[in-house]
Formats: C-alpha cells, sequence, structure tokens
C-alpha cells in the first residue's frame, strides 16, 4: 500500500472516529437545526467541517456560545516538524453572519495542514445558535465592540482550558486570529486583553475584507441594503441561491454551509433569518472607531486580506507605506472572502503561521557572521 | 491573475499559490491579463541589439519631441511607446545590477504616477540633465499618473543616459503593477494591457542597485541576508520578474530596523536589517551610507541606523491624501548631502479621491 493510500485511509478512520467522539460531547446541539435541516434538505452539516460542535455556557457574558471545532491530531505530526508550531485558527464571523461562514476555509486548512492544525468558530451573540442564558440579555442585549470582544476573550480562554491544555505536551500550539469584517475589529480590539498566557502564542492578528473607512461608509448606507435584503425565503435552497446569486456568499459549495445557518425554519416550512440586522443600531459607531491605526499599531504579526479593489483609507496606506503589515488582494472575491476564496485564503494564512512562526525560524543568511536568531516581534 | 499581495507571495507547503487558482469556474473572473502572458510577450526584446543604442539626430528628434509631449502629461501612442521600450531595453540591458554613478547626484525616491510632484521634483533639483538624477524605483501605482510618469523618465533615460539612473522598484513588477493601479490605468488609457506588458517587460531590464562614486550604495528596498557584498549583486541574474524570494526580492522589498540582526519583515517579502547589519555591510564594502526609499517618511527624508541608512520619500502627499512632505537628496563631488523638501504641486483639476461604498453589512 502506497503512503498516500495509507494515509487517506488513516484519515477517513480518524474522521469517522473523530465524528463518533463528537456526537459524544454533544449537548444541547443534538437538536440544533442543523441536524434536523441535514436530515429533510441533503445539505452538508457542520460534521462535514469540524470534529466537534459545543455549546458552551459563559453565566458571566450571559449566553450559551455555539461553537465548533477541530483540534490537532497529534499522530498527524511528523517527529521531523518538532520545530514548529503547531496553528490554531481562531476565527470570529462579521455581523449578521455565523461561525460556519468559516467551514470551508477551516476544511481547505485542516486539509493542507495535513490535520496538524486546530481550527474554532462560534456564532458571536445576536447570530446562529448562540442563544441568551437570561431574559436581561435576550430583552436589552449588548452589541457594543466591547461586549463582543470580552465575550471572544473569553471563548479563547475556555476553549483552551477545555481542549488545548490537555493536548500532548509536545505540540507547542500558536494561535492565528481571523476576523471577518466586524470580526476583523474584534479580533484586533480583542487581542491586547487576551490572557497573558495565550497571548504569547498569539502569533498573529488577520483581518479579512475590513477598512475602517470603507466601514463607515457602509454603515451609513446599511438602510438600502437591508431594504434589498429579504429575511423570509421560502426554504433553505431559496436562501442560498438568492445568497449567491447577489454575490453575498459567491461559491455555491460555501453558501450551501454557511447560508443555512444563518436561518431558523418555521412550521410552514419557510425559513427566516435569525439574525436582526436593526437591533445592532445603537451600537454601530462602537465597532470601528479608530480601527485602521489600533490595527496598524498591534504589537503582533499583521495580515488584512481585501476583497475587490485594494481600498485601503489614510491610515492603513501610511502603515503599509511603512511596512507595517502585509497586504493581500483577492480581485475576484467578494465581501466574504472565506467562503468566496477559502482555498486562496488557507493558502494565504498557511504563509502568514509560518512566516511568523517566530519560536525556531532561522533566517538563513550566508554572511561571515553565523546564522542569527530571527527577532521576536 | 487575480491574486496578489503587495507582498509576494511565499511558497505554502509543497505548492507555491498559482495564481490562475480558480475557486469556482463560474465565478466571476477579473479581467487579468491571463492569455499571451508572461515575460517577453510584448516583444519588445524580441531583436535586442549588441551594442548600447547610438543616439543619432534622427531619435534625437524622435526623443526630444516625445518628451515635449509627455511633459503636458499626455501620454505617447501604443506605437510610440513600443518604440520607446524597444530603444530603452538597448540602453537599459548594457546596465550592470551595480550602476556606477558619477558625482554630483541627486538622488530621489518612490514617485508613484504623481506626475505633477515629478515635474516640481525637477524645478526643485534643477531640470535634467543639467542636473544628473538617480531615481531607486517606484515609478508607478497607486497615482493617477503612472503612464505619464514611466513614459517620461524612460524617454529621458534614453534621450540622456548617463544624465539619469532608473532603479526598480517593488512596483516595477507585472503582479504588484496589476492590484495598485499601473495595469487599469494602462487598460483605462489604451483600451488594452499592450502598453502595461511592454512596460512590465521593459522592469526586466531595470538596473537594481546604483553605487555612487564607489561610497554610496543606492537600491529600493533594502540589505539581504544572502548580498553580504556588492560584488554578489553583480553575479545575480537580474532580467526576471522580481522573484517572490530571495535576493533579487530582498533588495527591493526589505526595511531598516531599530532591532539589531535580520528580522522577519512584516510586509510578508523580504527582511529587516538592523544597524549591526548596516554597518558591518558598509564597513565590509567601504561605503559611507546606503540610500534606499520604499518606506513613506513623514518628511520627505529619514535617518536611520546612525547615518548608515537614509530613506527618500518623493511622491508629496502620497495618494494625494498622506499629508506628507517629499524629499530629494543632493549628493556633491565632495559628498556632501543636502536635502531639499517639497510640498505637492499645485495644479487644477486635483484629483479627488473617492471611494466606492461597499454593498453589504459589516
Amino acid at each position: 500500500m502506497s503512503d498516500n493510500l495509507r494515509r487517506a485511509l488513516l484519515s477517513k478512520i480518524e474522521k469517522a472516529d473523530t465524528v463518533v467522539k463528537s456526537d459524544l460531547n454533544l449537548c444541547s446541539t443534538k437538536t440544533s437545526s442543523a441536524t434536523s435541516r441535514a436530515m429533510s434538505d441533503d445539505l452538508p452539516t457542520w460534521e462535514d467541517y469540524f470534529q466537534t460542535n459545543e455549546q458552551v455556557s459563559l453565566k458571566k457574558r450571559g449566553f450559551s456560545f455555539n461553537t465548533y471545532f477541530s483540534l490537532p491530531r497529534p499522530e498527524q505530526i511528523p517527529e521531523s516538524s518538532e520545530n514548529q508550531s503547531v496553528p490554531i485558527f481562531i476565527f470570529h464571523h462579521g455581523a449578521g453572519s455565523s461561525g460556519l461562514s468559516f467551514a470551508p476555509l477551516a476544511q481547505s486548512l485542516t486539509e493542507r495542514l495535513d490535520g496538524s492544525c486546530g481550527t474554532y468558530t462560534f456564532d458571536a451573540r445576536g447570530h446562529g445558535s448562540t442563544a441568551p442564558l437570561n431574559t436581561e440579555m435576550s430583552e436589552t442585549p449588548d452589541y457594543s465592540l466591547k461586549a463582543f470582544v470580552t465575550d471572544f476573550q473569553e471563548l479563547l480562554s475556555s476553549f483552551y482550558m477545555d481542549h488545548l491544555q490537555t493536548l500532548p505536551e509536545k505540540l507547542k500550539i500558536t494561535f492565528v486570529l481571523v476576523g471577518h469584517s466586524l470580526g476583523g475589529s474584534i479580533c484586533t480590539n480583542a487581542f491586547q486583553g487576551i490572557d497573558e498566557l495565550l497571548r504569547k502564542k498569539v502569533i498573529g492578528v488577520a483581518m479579512l475584507d475590513i477598512v475602517e473607512e470603507a466601514a463607515i461608509l457602509a454603515l451609513n448606507t446599511v438602510d438600502s441594503f437591508l431594504n434589498k435584503t429579504p429575511n423570509v425565503f421560502p426554504n433553505y435552497t431559496s436562501a442560498i441561491d438568492w445568497h449567491v446569486q447577489k454575490g453575498l456568499s459567491r461559491l455555491k459549495t460555501s453558501a450551501q454551509i454557511t447560508i443555512p445557518s444563518l436561518f431558523y425554519p418555521t412550521a410552514s416550512g419557510k425559513v427566516v433569518r435569525k439574525t436582526n440586522l436593526q437591533t445592532f443600531r445603537p451600537f454601530w459607531d462602537t465597532w470601528f472607531q479608530k480601527l485602521s491605526s489600533k490595527f496598524v499599531s498591534l504589537p503582533t504579526s499583521k495580515l488584512l486580506i481585501l476583497a475587490g479593489d485594494e481600498n485601503l483609507d489614510r491610515e492603513l496606506i501610511i502603515g503599509q507605506m511603512q511596512g507595517k503589515f502585509q497586504l493581500v488582494v483577492f480581485h475576484d472575491s467578494g465581501h466574504f472572502i472565506e467562503e468566496d476564496s477559502p482555498i486562496k485564503t488557507a493558502i494565504t494564512l498557511i504563509d502568514f503561521w509560518k512566516r511568523n512562526d517566530t519560536q525556531n525560524v532561522v533566517i538563513k543568511t550566508n554572511w561571515t557572521k553565523k546564522d542569527s536568531p530571527v527577532t521576536l516581534h | 491573475m487575480e491574486i496578489d499581495n503587495d507582498v509576494a507571495m511565499q511558497d505554502v507547503t509543497e505548492e507555491r499559490l498559482d495564481p490562475t487558482l480558480d475557486e469556482d469556474a463560474s465565478a466571476e473572473l477579473h479581467d487579468g491579463a491571463n492569455s499571451s502572458e508572461g515575460p517577453g510577450a510584448s516583444g519588445i526584446a524580441d531583436h535586442k541589439a549588441s551594442k548600447p543604442l547610438q543616439l543619432d539626430a534622427g531619435n534625437i528628434g524622435q526623443l526630444d519631441q516625445w518628451i515635449e509631449h509627455l511633459g503636458k502629461c499626455q501620454v505617447l501612442s501604443e506605437e510610440d511607446v513600443a518604440r520607446l521600450c524597444k530603444m530603452a531595453v538597448d540602453v537599459l540591458q548594457f546596465e550592470e545590477n551595480v550602476q556606477p554613478v558619477n558625482v554630483p547626484v541627486t538622488i530621489c525616491g518612490d514617485v508613484h504616477g504623481q506626475f505633477h510632484d515629478l515635474m516640481e521634483l525637477f524645478k526643485i533639483g534643477g531640470p535634467c540633465p543639467d542636473t544628473n538624477y538617480l531615481f531607486m524605483g517606484d515609478y508607478v501605482d497607486r497615482g493617477y499618473y503612472s503612464v505619464e510618469t514611466v513614459s517620461y523618465l524612460v524617454a529621458m533615460k534614453v534621450r540622456y543616459p548617463k544624465r539619469i539612473t532608473i532603479l526598480r522598484g517593488n512596483h516595477e513588477s507585472r503582479q504588484i503593477t496589476q492590484v495598485y493601479g499601473f495595469y487599469d490605468e494602462c487598460l483605462r488609457k489604451y483600451g488594452s494591457a499592450n502598453v502595461w506588458k511592454m512596460f512590465t517587460d521593459l522592469f526586466d531590464y531595470f538596473p537594481i542597485t546604483a553605487l555612487v562614486d564607489n561610497k554610496v550604495f543606492c537600491l529600493h528596498g533594502g540589505l539581504s541576508p544572502m548580498i553580504e557584498t556588492v560584488d554578489q549583486v553583480r553575479e545575480l541574474n537580474r532580467i526576471q520578474e522580481v522573484p517572490h524570494e530571495g535576493p533579487m526580492c530582498d533588495l527591493l522589498w526589505s526595511d531598516p530596523d531599530d532591532r539589531g540582526g535580520w528580522g522577519i519583515s512584516p510586509r510578508g517579502a523580504g527582511f529587516t536589517f538592523g544597524q549591526d547589519i548596516s554597518e558591518q555591510f558598509n564597513h565590509t564594502n567601504d561605503l559611507s551610507l546606503i540610500a534606499r526609499a520604499h518606506q513613506l517618511v513623514m518628511e520627505g527624508y529619514a535617518w536611520s541606523h546612525q547615518q548608515n541608512v537614509v530613506t527618500i520619500f518623493s511622491a508629496p502627499n502620497y495618494c494625494y491624501r498622506c499629508g506628507n512632505q517629499a524629499a530629494i537628496m543632493e549628493f556633491d563631488e565632495n559628498h556632501n548631502r543636502q536635502f531639499l523638501q517639497y510640498d505637492p504641486s499645485m495644479r487644477p483639476g486635483e484629483p479627488t479621491v473617492s471611494r466606492k461604498t461597499p454593498d453589504y453589512f459589516l
């Protein structure tokens, strides 16, 4: 049997194995809409993309968060790569989206890294299958940037405590924070306040298609967008088709996993959008304030991926022209980069992680001095 | 081509990111240059001469006419660009990787298609050929007149080959110009990518560094961990697209840094180098200074590494919105340095920066 074949078989076996395990892990999510939907509509489910779907109740935050993750498979990590870290990609979606927006990207990363990475995503408050724990949170929810940021920090800590701490010690975990749109702002704002032990493991922050100036412009005209955006569709398939047609999720294979998570089914069979974007309105002005200067001055490695045309604002242009961050532009992608270009995004993120995995990187030089250890950023 | 980065893409696992990677066959493709592509497709270097271009009354008249036309910020015809680029190949192919430059010379940084500011630069620094000029790359992208700017500088180079030196910057690249404006500008002004192909083919011939009176090493970006001596630059094969990594990439991408030693560049390409590195390089090569561009500096120039390195940036109010001054550096026979700073030129019809409103929620 060839090595490739053996690896493929092994990975299939492991996958089956982990799915069983994750079923055991399931709590309230056993009845999640994702599962019931799959039976009716023949659409992919989270299980095709992640090992585990777990509800995490954070009492202090007042929400039960719907999370999805895959852990690195230690047996997949070759001894020879001892010096390399094992990246855990932590995702945060944008306003009106859901954790599964990153499903295709997470799958692409896991495939490309042969399982020697982790992925973690969740539905933010007010989104997807994340639900308030008390009436205060359901009646007067706080959708300020600070609220999202604190949720993110605490979920990261809880994920680490519950699932990463117990990984074999030889795995040197590093984090790459990846946020789309509002999620990019959340990752940028969250970095400094992350528990110190964990912050030291963060090797970079990546923002997907978010520029402060453009975001504020978009908020000014958001009513016309909301007016054009139906909240009810006859069924999941038509919801998917509409989003693909409008370019809100250009790849049908991505839309099939990401769009249904934005809707709940009604008795009549219609599907209704879960998130009411209007409820966020009072908090919009908090979301992107000073984002560009905060991003440029983050004391970690930074990657900005933009869709369409480069549209940096002044702060970002200066930062870029001073060499403060890495900019990548995907011309052919729509706003939802992680859904439209999961493969290219995965390749770019892996490159970003490798380049900035400073723990043991030695820059090769032929200068007369010996190889110098890399400067820690 | 649909991917870029202001950074060269690096190898990823076993594979390089394929620029033609198509995530979805039905997705709308960027109207990129997808076919009959690649270096040399423009044909400008198909019939290279075996010795440098000789100027005679005929081509001098032609060049002077082009320069006058371009000086009014008017583009040449596509046919004339082809003729100009062919002549330029026969000048630039004979220049060295480390092009020797005599003193006095005025050293300039990024211009980025800000044509009117380039005219201002020549007013401040004195007209060429009366003043010798050395430009350290980044003529195109971001500004609205990349075509006029690069056409003008190339025409001047061909007309006065000993009076003006034009190095290659990281933006003189097929990949980068498709993201930052030069490609789109060529399409807009000529209706096809032909002119873009000619210029990007020509960029491959630009020298990558210059040595002023054997004492000042000039280049666009900075040092490379694989280049310890100026002689090692001479050994490179520069006639190619700017590579994604390696010494030629580093020379066009690296930045000086406050931290010592070599560092990973936040740009995603090239490296950062500390004062110890600059001192060692200058000592090893008996240099007094490394002059480079590549980074926006608010005063137009900035010293670093205790005057072992100077950064020069010659695009005032970069992108028509950054509010920075520009500068050039005069370097005289006695190796005195003098900086001339300037602000954006006043001109009618100042382009306003219009931004398309995104059509999505956040």
